[in-house]
């Protein structure tokens, strides 16, 4: 860390009395670290971590919240035969097209952010405004909009468009749909506000002397802008993604309940039905060991990300 | 290091273009198009807003009939929802899990940044790591460990969690901002006498009130706006926030319309508060994550 290499290291030049004081001082220090640490560790282990095992243990048992028969890895074998699962898995599937949609639009309204056009400060406290907003409440709204008397058909008819009248939430594979753009909908002020911070430290010069040199502007937006925001886009995909695959449970809740059928029911949420609808507590703590499978590869995949950039 | 490359003056490849001159220039049309472009954008993020004030004020009848508005759906509102009593549940639950996530997350990011202690690395890793877990991943065995407690429909059992679930990201970032303080400063508050505690809190803390805002607006917003622990934690009606006691409420099938937005628009109001008021601190706490 340091960049000074002309000082000596301090530790060498003190002598051996001091030094032993300084590592009566280390051994208070590091008691004093322990101690204050203690009550994050404990708390995080005991709410997060010890369940996360007892998660995995239930996994392999016909846990009904009281008792547990131990069954063994066979559970998940039998899982994997379920035709829903795979259903509840192809919902998941279908959720991460829109990831590419909740990053690329709003890279461009960042962008168009960015022009600092008069009011522009304005218009990003109104754009990241629903990121306040619980999806409770987005959700609420979205169940109006889709609605077959909802503002959609409104909308659709009011540009004489009344023929492609529209019912998605009252239809099994068209639900997904719905809560799909909700979810595109209500990703679009966090991820603008991602880019523009990204966008603010941007290095203006290498864009001008590009611009000097000729290059054309879509080659400055391709060459030279976009990998300089890597990371920030990198950042926005991950947040988004984790979100698809954990954040959907109020929108769901409030907007289908994972219906028509089982046409909306995410993995996340199938764990809930699972668990408290059904009382499959073993099953649902399968299900949730299977999400958190899945969050730590998206999270390896990251760190590799990064790693490789270095 | 700009001024080198401005100098060259050939470019590297021809410009595919024939627009050679600079760009830049300060173009009205342009300046116009992409202000109607925010507009609509704005329309677009506003709508539920505008949907949720509108609907509100109108009784159920005007909103199915298309006629007038009226304060019919707000003074009915208290039958459908206890909405003041679940504001003060949802202040209840905030305040005590952000206090419980401000003191533990403090003192350990201090102890991670400055106190190193023997693997304090490997457990703050541990620690950033449950970052990782899903809440739903966790929450059966969770639920069946408070109910075996018997704080399961009491605040303390929400809290704990609602605590514990903030706690990780909280904790990364008190680190990350006691370790832009330098050693020196601590150093000089042993050197003058003060145990570590009190360097902690005479000095450290002082210093990371930025940080500490910024936590407690994002778990406020995390917090009010969320669903799945309190609707499993708190059951009871009379105990619930008031996004629960909402959530409850449409799964209900409730047909009258109006009342709901009145009650969206109500419980999304002190988010939009704190939102409006503390922007740059929220900000700061979305894009911590991306580090330098």
């Amino acid at each position: 860390m340091s960049h000074t290499p002309l000082v000596l290291d301090p530790a060498e030049s003190i002598p051996a009395p001091l030094r032993r004081q300084r590592s009566a001082l280390e051994r208070k220090r590091a008691r004093a670290g322990l101690i204050l640490a203690a009550p994050a560790v404990g708390l995080v282990a005991l709410v997060l971590g010890i369940p996360i095992i007892q998660a995995g243990y239930y996994s392999m048992t016909d846990w009904n919240g009281l008792t547990a028969t131990w069954i063994g890895p066979s559970t998940y074998l039998h899982e994997f035969q379920n035709p829903i699962f795979w259903r509840v898995l192809q919902n998941n599937a279908l959720l991460l097209l829109a990831v590419p949609v909740a990053v690329a639009i709003p890279l461009g309204i960042a962008f168009l952010l960015n022009e600092k056009v008069a009011g522009w400060q304005v218009f990003r406290s109104i754009y990241f405004l629903p990121t306040a907003i619980s999806w409770v409440v987005i959700g609420m709204v979205a169940l109006r909009f889709f609605a077959a008397e909802g503002t959609l058909n409104s909308l659709l008819s009011s540009f004489g468009l009344g023929f492609l009248h529209t019912d998605l939430l009252s239809d099994e594979h068209q639900a997904l749909l719905a809560v799909g753009l909700t979810f595109i909908w209500s990703m679009l002020g966090t991820n603008t506000i991602i880019f523009l911070t990204g966008m603010a430290t941007l290095d203006q010069s290498l864009a001008e002397a590009a611009r000097v040199d000729g290059a054309s502007t879509w080659q400055i937006l391709t060459r030279i802008t976009l990998p300089q925001l890597k990371r920030f886009i990198q950042f926005a995909t991950v947040l988004t993604l984790i979100s698809a695959f954990t954040a959907l449970f109020s929108l769901i809740f409030v907007m289908t309940g994972g219906g028509p059928g089982f046409g909306t029911t995410t993995l996340e949420f199938f764990v809930y039905q699972t668990a408290f609808a059904r009382g499959a507590f073993g099953t649902g703590a399968m299900l949730g060991i299977i999400l958190f499978a899945i969050m730590v590869v998206i999270g390896l995949a990251q760190l590799r990300l990064l790693r490789t950039e270095d | 290091m700009s001024t080198v490359v401005d100098t060259a003056p050939v470019p590297p490849e021809p410009a595919p273009g024939p627009v050679l001159q600079p760009r830049r220039r300060r173009r009205p049309v342009r300046s116009v198009v992409l202000f109607l472009a925010m507009i609509v954008i704005a329309l677009v993020m506003l709508y539920p807003f505008y949907f949720m004030v509108d609907t509100s004020l109108r009784s159920q009848d005007q909103f199915l009939h298309g006629g007038g508005h009226s304060f019919a759906s707000w003074s009915i509102l208290n039958q459908a929802l206890p909405w003041s009593r679940q504001l003060l549940n949802s202040t209840i639950v905030c305040t005590a899990s952000i206090a419980i996530i401000l003191f533990v997350s403090s003192l350990a990011g201090f102890a991670f940044a400055k106190l190193r202690f023997r693997m304090s690395g490997f457990v703050l890793l541990a620690v950033i790591a449950a970052m990782l877990i899903p809440v739903q991943s966790i929450i059966i065995p969770v639920y069946v460990n408070v109910a075996r407690v018997h704080l399961l429909n009491t605040y303390a059992g929400a809290v704990i969690v609602y605590a514990a679930l903030g706690t990780p990201f909280a904790t990364f970032l008190m680190t990350a901002y006691y370790r832009s303080i330098p050693d020196d400063v601590v150093e000089a508050g042993i050197v003058d006498g003060l145990s570590y505690g009190a360097v902690f809190r005479r000095i450290a803390l002082p210093m990371s009130v930025p940080a500490l805002v910024t936590i407690t607006v994002l778990q406020f917003i995390q917090i009010w706006d969320d669903l799945l622990v309190g609707l499993l934690f708190l059951q009871n009606p009379d105990q619930r926030t008031i996004t629960v006691g909402l959530g409850a409420l449409a799964a209900g099938r409730t047909t009258d319309i109006p009342v709901l937005m009145a009650g969206s628009l109500l419980s999304a109001i002190p988010a939009i508060a704190v939102y409006l008021v503390f922007q740059r601190f929220l900000i700061n706490g979305l894009t911590a994550g991306i580090g330098k």
